[in-house]
Protein backbone atom coordinates (compact mmCIF):
# COMPACT_ATOMS: atom_id res chain seq x y z
CA UNK A 1 0.00 0.00 0.00
CA UNK A 2 1.28 3.31 -0.84
CA UNK A 3 2.44 5.92 1.82
CA UNK A 4 -0.74 7.70 2.54
CA UNK A 5 -3.06 5.75 0.70
CA UNK A 6 -5.33 5.12 3.40
CA UNK A 7 -9.13 3.51 3.53
CA UNK A 8 -12.23 6.04 3.13
CA UNK A 9 -14.82 4.78 5.42
CA UNK A 10 -17.65 3.03 3.19
CA UNK A 11 -14.46 1.15 1.61
CA UNK A 12 -13.60 -0.13 5.29
CA UNK A 13 -17.26 -0.70 6.07
CA UNK A 14 -17.87 -2.55 2.74
CA UNK A 15 -14.03 -5.02 3.08
CA UNK A 16 -15.33 -5.37 6.69
CA UNK A 17 -18.74 -6.87 5.43
CA UNK A 18 -16.97 -8.62 3.08
CA UNK A 19 -14.36 -10.47 5.45
CA UNK A 20 -17.74 -11.17 7.63
CA UNK A 21 -19.74 -12.77 4.95
CA UNK A 22 -16.30 -15.43 3.63
CA UNK A 23 -17.52 -17.22 0.84
CA UNK A 24 -21.14 -15.99 0.26
CA UNK A 25 -19.58 -12.49 -0.45
CA UNK A 26 -21.86 -10.69 -3.12
CA UNK A 27 -23.76 -7.52 -3.78
CA UNK A 28 -27.22 -8.22 -1.84
CA UNK A 29 -25.70 -9.99 0.75
CA UNK A 30 -23.11 -7.12 1.69
CA UNK A 31 -25.48 -4.45 0.98
CA UNK A 32 -27.51 -6.44 3.34
CA UNK A 33 -24.68 -6.55 5.73
CA UNK A 34 -23.86 -3.53 6.27
CA UNK A 35 -27.90 -1.90 6.78
CA UNK A 36 -28.06 -4.79 9.41
CA UNK A 37 -25.15 -3.82 11.33
CA UNK A 38 -24.63 -0.05 11.04
CA UNK A 39 -27.95 1.05 9.99
CA UNK A 40 -27.43 2.80 7.39
CA UNK A 41 -29.51 2.63 4.70
CA UNK A 42 -26.71 2.57 1.18
CA UNK A 43 -27.95 1.92 -2.43
CA UNK A 44 -26.52 -1.72 -4.44
CA UNK A 45 -24.79 0.90 -6.60
CA UNK A 46 -22.87 2.44 -4.23
CA UNK A 47 -21.75 -1.13 -2.72
CA UNK A 48 -20.94 -2.08 -6.52
CA UNK A 49 -19.35 1.10 -7.16
CA UNK A 50 -17.31 1.06 -3.88
CA UNK A 51 -16.17 -2.59 -4.55
CA UNK A 52 -15.09 -1.75 -7.88
CA UNK A 53 -13.00 0.73 -6.81
CA UNK A 54 -11.43 -1.31 -4.32
CA UNK A 55 -10.77 -4.30 -7.19
CA UNK A 56 -8.76 -1.96 -9.20
CA UNK A 57 -6.85 -0.69 -6.15
CA UNK A 58 -5.89 -4.55 -5.96
CA UNK A 59 -7.69 -5.11 -2.45
CA UNK A 60 -10.40 -7.00 -3.62
CA UNK A 61 -11.10 -9.88 -6.50
CA UNK A 62 -14.08 -11.54 -7.93
CA UNK A 63 -15.41 -13.94 -9.55
CA UNK A 64 -18.32 -14.86 -11.26
CA UNK A 65 -21.15 -17.56 -10.02
CA UNK A 66 -23.65 -19.74 -11.57
CA UNK A 67 -26.87 -18.28 -12.45
CA UNK A 68 -30.01 -19.31 -10.50
CA UNK A 69 -33.29 -19.27 -10.81
CA UNK A 70 -33.98 -16.76 -8.20
CA UNK A 71 -31.91 -14.42 -9.68
CA UNK A 72 -33.96 -14.44 -13.01
CA UNK A 73 -31.45 -16.61 -14.57
CA UNK A 74 -28.69 -14.36 -13.15
CA UNK A 75 -25.32 -14.93 -12.04
CA UNK A 76 -23.46 -13.69 -8.57
CA UNK A 77 -20.54 -11.63 -8.60
CA UNK A 78 -18.55 -12.88 -5.42
CA UNK A 79 -15.86 -11.15 -3.53
CA UNK A 80 -13.23 -12.11 -1.68
CA UNK A 81 -10.41 -10.02 -0.10
CA UNK A 82 -6.94 -10.09 -1.30
CA UNK A 83 -3.30 -10.04 0.75
CA UNK A 84 -3.09 -6.27 0.05
CA UNK A 85 -6.77 -5.28 1.20
CA UNK A 86 -5.69 -7.36 4.63
CA UNK A 87 -2.76 -4.72 4.65
CA UNK A 88 -4.48 -1.88 3.35
CA UNK A 89 -7.47 -2.46 6.17
CA UNK A 90 -4.68 -3.01 9.46
CA UNK A 91 -3.30 0.24 7.98
CA UNK A 92 -6.49 1.92 8.18
CA UNK A 93 -7.79 0.42 11.59
CA UNK A 94 -4.57 1.12 12.92
CA UNK A 95 -4.27 4.80 12.33
CA UNK A 96 -7.61 5.39 13.63
CA UNK A 97 -7.08 3.57 16.87
CA UNK A 98 -3.68 5.56 17.23
CA UNK A 99 -5.46 8.81 16.72
CA UNK A 100 -8.11 8.21 18.70
CA UNK A 101 -5.41 6.75 22.04
CA UNK A 102 -5.92 8.41 24.69
CA UNK A 103 -8.78 10.86 23.84
CA UNK A 104 -11.41 9.06 26.39
CA UNK A 105 -11.59 12.09 28.42
CA UNK A 106 -12.05 14.57 26.09
CA UNK A 107 -14.41 11.82 23.78
CA UNK A 108 -17.93 12.83 24.61
CA UNK A 109 -19.33 9.63 24.04
CA UNK A 110 -22.75 9.59 22.74
CA UNK B 1 -40.91 -7.25 -10.94
CA UNK B 2 -41.72 -7.06 -15.04
CA UNK B 3 -39.47 -8.83 -16.81
CA UNK B 4 -39.44 -5.63 -18.94
CA UNK B 5 -38.59 -3.13 -15.78
CA UNK B 6 -35.53 -5.55 -15.05
CA UNK B 7 -34.62 -5.79 -18.91
CA UNK B 8 -34.50 -1.52 -18.86
CA UNK B 9 -32.76 -1.49 -15.54
CA UNK B 10 -29.76 -3.94 -17.05
CA UNK B 11 -29.66 -2.17 -20.35
CA UNK B 12 -29.68 1.81 -18.35
CA UNK B 13 -27.40 0.49 -15.98
CA UNK B 14 -25.22 -1.41 -18.23
CA UNK B 15 -24.44 2.27 -19.63
CA UNK B 16 -22.66 2.78 -16.22
CA UNK B 17 -20.91 -0.35 -15.64
CA UNK B 18 -19.76 -3.18 -17.62
CA UNK B 19 -22.46 -5.09 -18.97
CA UNK B 20 -21.74 -8.18 -16.39
CA UNK B 21 -21.79 -6.29 -13.09
CA UNK B 22 -25.19 -4.67 -14.37
CA UNK B 23 -26.53 -8.09 -14.96
CA UNK B 24 -25.18 -9.12 -11.82
CA UNK B 25 -26.51 -5.90 -9.89
CA UNK B 26 -29.89 -6.64 -11.02
CA UNK B 27 -30.10 -10.32 -10.08
CA UNK B 28 -29.15 -9.32 -6.77
CA UNK B 29 -31.90 -6.45 -6.37
CA UNK B 30 -34.44 -9.11 -7.69
CA UNK B 31 -32.82 -11.58 -5.08
CA UNK B 32 -33.90 -9.10 -2.17
CA UNK B 33 -37.00 -7.87 -3.92
CA UNK B 34 -38.02 -12.04 -3.62
CA UNK B 35 -36.72 -11.81 -0.01
CA UNK B 36 -38.93 -8.64 0.45
CA UNK B 37 -42.16 -9.79 -0.74
CA UNK B 38 -42.04 -12.40 2.00
CA UNK B 39 -42.76 -9.77 4.56
CA UNK B 40 -43.96 -6.99 2.52
CA UNK B 41 -46.42 -5.45 0.42
CA UNK B 42 -45.66 -5.81 -3.88
CA UNK B 43 -46.46 -2.08 -3.82
CA UNK B 44 -43.60 -1.50 -1.22
CA UNK B 45 -41.32 -3.41 -3.01
CA UNK B 46 -41.56 -2.22 -6.02
CA UNK B 47 -40.92 1.26 -4.43
CA UNK B 48 -37.92 0.00 -2.54
CA UNK B 49 -36.82 -1.36 -5.93
CA UNK B 50 -37.50 2.41 -7.79
CA UNK B 51 -35.41 4.21 -4.81
CA UNK B 52 -32.25 1.61 -4.96
CA UNK B 53 -32.45 1.97 -8.84
CA UNK B 54 -32.62 5.60 -9.06
CA UNK B 55 -29.82 6.06 -6.34
CA UNK B 56 -27.99 3.72 -7.81
CA UNK B 57 -27.69 5.26 -11.12
CA UNK B 58 -26.77 8.60 -9.55
CA UNK B 59 -24.26 7.17 -7.77
CA UNK B 60 -22.54 4.98 -11.06
CA UNK B 61 -23.27 8.03 -13.11
CA UNK B 62 -21.14 9.90 -10.54
CA UNK B 63 -18.65 7.04 -10.52
CA UNK B 64 -18.46 6.80 -14.58
CA UNK B 65 -17.73 10.49 -14.53
CA UNK B 66 -14.57 10.63 -11.99
CA UNK B 67 -13.27 7.61 -14.13
CA UNK B 68 -13.11 10.24 -16.93
CA UNK B 69 -15.31 8.00 -19.48
CA UNK B 70 -18.01 10.54 -19.97
CA UNK B 71 -15.46 13.36 -20.43
CA UNK B 72 -13.63 11.35 -22.76
CA UNK B 73 -17.18 10.88 -25.10
CA UNK B 74 -17.86 14.34 -24.79
CA UNK B 75 -14.92 16.23 -25.46
CA UNK B 76 -14.46 13.72 -28.56
CA UNK B 77 -18.54 14.78 -29.35
CA UNK B 78 -17.45 18.30 -29.39
CA UNK B 79 -14.18 18.49 -30.89
CA UNK B 80 -15.97 16.65 -33.92
CA UNK B 81 -18.59 18.83 -34.45
CA UNK B 82 -16.59 21.66 -34.46
CA UNK B 83 -14.04 19.92 -36.88
CA UNK B 84 -17.01 19.24 -38.84
CA UNK B 85 -18.06 23.07 -39.15
CA UNK B 86 -14.50 23.83 -39.80
CA UNK B 87 -14.68 21.08 -42.89
CA UNK B 88 -18.13 21.98 -43.96
CA UNK B 89 -16.77 26.20 -44.35
CA UNK B 90 -13.75 24.86 -46.29
CA UNK B 91 -15.76 22.91 -48.58
CA UNK B 92 -18.60 25.28 -48.82
CA UNK B 93 -16.31 28.29 -49.82
CA UNK B 94 -13.87 26.20 -52.44
CA UNK B 95 -17.34 24.56 -54.23
CA UNK B 96 -19.52 27.19 -54.00
CA UNK B 97 -17.85 29.19 -57.24
CA UNK B 98 -18.49 26.08 -59.25
CA UNK B 99 -21.89 27.38 -60.18
CA UNK B 100 -23.95 30.62 -60.02
CA UNK B 101 -27.34 29.06 -59.70
CA UNK B 102 -28.86 29.06 -56.07
CA UNK B 103 -30.40 25.60 -55.93
CA UNK B 104 -27.00 23.87 -57.05
CA UNK B 105 -25.26 26.07 -54.22
CA UNK B 106 -27.36 24.66 -52.05
CA UNK B 107 -27.07 20.86 -53.53
CA UNK B 108 -23.05 21.43 -53.23
CA UNK B 109 -24.28 23.23 -49.51
CA UNK B 110 -25.57 19.92 -48.92
CA UNK B 111 -23.25 17.49 -50.23
CA UNK B 112 -20.54 19.52 -48.72
CA UNK B 113 -22.13 19.12 -45.13
CA UNK B 114 -22.53 15.48 -45.65
CA UNK B 115 -19.40 14.67 -46.39
CA UNK B 116 -18.13 16.91 -43.36
CA UNK B 117 -20.05 14.99 -41.34
CA UNK B 118 -19.44 11.62 -42.27
CA UNK B 119 -15.40 11.21 -41.45
CA UNK B 120 -16.11 12.95 -38.29
CA UNK B 121 -18.53 10.63 -37.11
CA UNK B 122 -16.23 7.77 -38.46
CA UNK B 123 -13.30 9.08 -36.07
CA UNK B 124 -15.51 9.45 -33.37
CA UNK B 125 -16.75 6.30 -33.07
CA UNK B 126 -13.63 5.30 -33.41
CA UNK B 127 -12.36 6.83 -30.47
CA UNK B 128 -15.84 5.82 -28.28
CA UNK B 129 -18.89 4.95 -30.00
CA UNK B 130 -20.94 7.09 -27.40
CA UNK B 131 -19.07 9.90 -28.90
CA UNK B 132 -20.89 9.38 -32.41
CA UNK B 133 -23.96 9.40 -31.23
CA UNK B 134 -23.66 12.38 -29.13
CA UNK B 135 -22.23 14.36 -32.14
CA UNK B 136 -25.56 13.13 -34.35
CA UNK B 137 -27.42 14.56 -31.39
CA UNK B 138 -25.39 17.61 -31.30
CA UNK B 139 -25.91 18.27 -35.33
CA UNK B 140 -29.80 17.65 -34.57
CA UNK B 141 -29.98 19.92 -31.49
CA UNK B 142 -27.87 22.90 -33.75
CA UNK B 143 -29.51 22.78 -37.16
CA UNK B 144 -33.05 22.11 -35.04
CA UNK B 145 -31.80 25.85 -33.15
CA UNK B 146 -30.80 27.03 -36.55
CA UNK B 147 -34.30 26.18 -37.91
CA UNK B 148 -35.97 28.11 -35.16
CA UNK B 149 -34.14 31.10 -35.17
CA UNK B 150 -34.19 31.94 -39.25
CA UNK B 151 -35.98 30.67 -41.84
CA UNK B 152 -34.63 32.20 -45.16
CA UNK B 153 -33.71 28.70 -46.63
CA UNK B 154 -35.95 26.73 -48.99
CA UNK B 155 -38.38 24.07 -46.49
CA UNK B 156 -36.52 21.22 -48.58
CA UNK B 157 -33.26 22.14 -47.88
CA UNK B 158 -33.50 22.91 -44.18
CA UNK B 159 -35.77 19.37 -43.96
CA UNK B 160 -32.59 17.79 -45.99
CA UNK B 161 -30.12 19.31 -43.25
CA UNK B 162 -31.74 17.73 -40.65
CA UNK B 163 -32.54 14.51 -42.19
CA UNK B 164 -28.41 14.23 -43.28
CA UNK B 165 -27.01 15.43 -40.64
CA UNK B 166 -27.50 12.93 -38.30
CA UNK B 167 -27.68 10.06 -41.39
CA UNK B 168 -24.31 11.09 -42.06
CA UNK B 169 -22.58 10.93 -38.58
CA UNK B 170 -24.23 7.49 -38.19
CA UNK B 171 -23.32 5.91 -41.49
CA UNK B 172 -19.60 7.21 -40.73
CA UNK B 173 -19.76 5.50 -36.92
CA UNK B 174 -21.18 2.25 -38.73
CA UNK B 175 -18.63 2.09 -41.22
CA UNK B 176 -16.15 2.43 -38.42
CA UNK B 177 -17.92 -0.37 -36.73
CA UNK B 178 -17.42 -2.46 -39.51
CA UNK B 179 -14.18 -1.34 -40.55
CA UNK B 180 -13.58 -3.01 -36.54
CA UNK B 181 -15.41 -6.38 -37.33
CA UNK B 182 -13.73 -6.95 -40.39
CA UNK B 183 -10.46 -6.85 -39.21
CA UNK B 184 -11.13 -8.79 -35.93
Amino acid sequence: MPRGDFLGSLEQIVMLAVMRLGTNAYGMTVRREIEERTGREISIGAVYATLERLEAKGYVSSFTGEPTAERGGRAKRHFEIEAAGHLALNASQNALKNMSEGLSRRWKRA
Amino acid sequence: MSPSTLALSERILARLMPPAQAEALVGDLLEECRLRLQTGSHVSVAGWYSRQLASSVSVLLWASMRRGAWLVTVVTAVASFIAALGIQLVLGFALSPMTTSKSMRAVIMLLSFAAALAPCGYVAASIRLGAARLLAFLVFAAYCAMLASSARAPLWYDWSLLVLGPVATIAGAALSGWLRRVRL
